[in-house]
């Protein structure tokens, strides 16, 4: 896959670690005509599989670093991945070439039924052994490493024994995968099941985190005086995410990072504005602290 | 302790009916109601593949309003979740399940609209692949041609309608309310074809004889096979029509001998 590079005119595949931004369809023209200042682009992998996304994308690559992120594939499933989804991804990264492949700790697909959102999955030790298979057949037939990213959530389990953190060092022990440590996820699901963003952060395996990513979340009312933070990608990304994201690049090292906007998507200066904040944290100077217990 | 297919089970069933009481067995409830974090996923749902059913059906969505189009999509939705996580290929059962639920299947021409949506959808999203040009066949001796059979280019259906779905769908996706005022509802068979055409959907409506030929030739039926005894020049106008627009993939001649084991396609 390397080779072909070379052949087709094409930048290398290498996500850099600079700021990227999440590929959306209003974008298309604009990335097109202007090849604006982006250092790479991400697309969710099952928006891209025919028709004139995927071709508006091959232009793209030749410009462009490209990511693929999978919202499909459904790696919490017990009942094994889609076949047929699988050779889908497999045949758009042949065609595409991507720096990164990844997909989320959860699941999608239960009996056949797509459900179309990322479920979060009970954290048990068969959870873990479903999730090293799933994984471990989407490297076979990747010929790669993928990373898995931590979700987003609104509920827990009651029969949950092992803590996210926890449970996705061990999926990246048992199968050799990356992950991809998403820090709005972490503050949302910080704030929705009272856990502590920092000691998730720390409980991370810092070589083995190899992309990040940045959202916008919201803040929904429950009856009562409950609240929930919602993972709508719809705005720009929130100070206690910013905060995190600068301790992350301390502890862990510059990351390919993204800025991700699914709802209420903006006019692309405003994502390319974010973008540049995140690369300006991105470039601060290391404290020596942080550095030793990265890799 | 439940396994895990056990939990994705019922939360899977849970979110596709209204009844959520298998998968709050699972959920933990603290701080505040189960049901309450339980309902956003089946929100999430509803809204992901709601959206995916509008963006497939959008001069349906226009036509009976997007309150209406959630109703029916919530309802589609439940009979008919997707199978695949490739959304692209989701809701090609629409069109009959508008014609069967009981607040559509009046509105006989919505399930034609319906049709012809999904095969925009179809063509738009067909693999790219040469076409014959139409001087591929140049070369060919005349004593030849009969034997000549050629396979559909993959961007380009034949439809049958019972209303003027075409027209009706194009004053709705352009919002022409007085060509829509002006279109008569009445029941009308009409044969299109639908091509993909630089990423937009070209429909034109063929004659039947014109449509029957082109099932045929499209089925890979022989020249000499289709060629009518009469009207066989509004035939070579069709054939020529056909190469010039580029609606072939590929073209074969069957040996000597072979043309009548070619598939009769009735009209």
């Amino acid at each position: 896959m390397l080779s072909v590079s070379v052949l087709t005119d094409r930048v290398p595949e290498t996500i850099p670690a600079l700021a990227g931004i999440g590929l959306r369809f209003p974008h298309h023209k604009a990335v097109i005509a202007q090849r604006p200042p982006v250092a790479w682009f991400e697309v969710h992998s099952e928006n891209y599989l025919q028709g004139a996304a995927f071709r508006d994308l091959e232009i793209i690559r030749r410009d462009y670093p490209v990511s693929l992120h999978g919202v499909g594939l459904s790696l919490g499933s017990a009942d094994g991945l889609e076949a047929a989804h699988l050779d889908r991804i497999v045949h758009l990264a042949e065609r595409i070439e991507p720096g990164l492949v990844s997909e989320h700790l959860s699941w999608s697909i239960s009996e056949g039924d797509y459900l179309g959102d990322l479920l979060p999955l009970p954290l048990t030790e068969e959870a873990l052994d479903v999730v090293c298979s799933n994984v471990d057949r989407f490297q076979e037939a990747m010929r790669r490493r993928i990373l898995v990213e931590n979700p987003s959530s609104y509920l827990q389990y009651r029969h949950s024994t092992i803590p996210e953190s926890e449970f996705l060092s061990a999926v990246t022990q048992r199968t050799g995968c990356g992950i991809l440590c998403d820090l709005n996820n972490i503050v949302v699901c910080a704030a929705n099941h009272s856990w502590d963003p920092h000691a998730y952060l720390d409980a991370l395996p810092p070589a083995d985190i190899k992309e990040l990513h940045l959202a916008g979340h919201t803040v929904k009312a429950l009856d009562g005086d409950a609240m929930l933070l919602i993972d709508d990608h719809g705005s720009k990304v929130d100070a206690a995410v910013w905060s995190l994201f600068r301790k992350a690049v301390q502890r862990f090292r510059p990351l390919p990072t993204l800025i991700e906007w699914d709802t209420n998507i903006p006019p692309l200066e405003v994502l390319i504005e974010q973008a540049n904040h995140a690369a300006a944290i991105l470039l601060e100077p290391r404290q020596a602290s942080a550095h030793a217990d990265a890799a | 302790m439940p396994t895990l297919r056990d939990i994705q089970r019922d939360i899977a069933r849970s979110i596709l009916s209204p009844d959520d009481g298998a998968a709050l067995t699972h959920i933990a409830g603290d701080g505040f109601a189960a049901a309450q974090r339980f309902k956003i996923y089946r929100n999430n749902v509803a809204i992901t593949l709601i959206a995916a059913l509008r963006l497939a059906y959008p001069a349906v969505d226009k036509l009976v309003g997007s309150d209406f189009f959630d109703g029916v999509a919530r309802a589609f939705i439940a009979q008919h979740p997707p199978h695949t996580a490739f959304l692209g290929d989701y809701g090609s059962e629409f069109a009959d399940f508008l014609a069967a639920f009981p607040a559509t299947a009046a509105l006989a021409y919505l399930a034609d609209v319906a049709r012809l949506e999904w095969t925009a959808n179809v063509v738009l999203n067909a693999p790219d692949a040469p076409a014959v040009r139409p001087d591929g066949l140049a070369g060919l001796a005349a004593s030849e041609h009969g034997r000549v059979r050629f396979a559909p280019h993959p961007a380009v259906r034949l439809l049958v309608v019972g209303y003027p779905a075409d027209a009706i769908w194009r004053a709705v996706l352009d919002g022409n309310e007085a060509a829509l005022g002006a279109i008569k509802l009445a029941p009308e068979l009409i044969s299109l074809l639908v091509q993909r055409k630089a990423d937009s959907v070209v429909m034109i409506r063929l004659e039947r004889d014109e449509a029957c030929w082109t099932r045929r030739l499209f089925s890979g039926v022989t020249l000499a096979e289709i060629t009518p005894e009469q009207d066989s020049a509004r035939f070579v106008v069709l054939l020529a029509d056909h190469l010039a627009h580029g609606r072939f993939a590929d073209w074969t001649t069957l040996p000597p001998g072979h043309a009548a084991t070619s598939v009769r396609t009735s009209v």
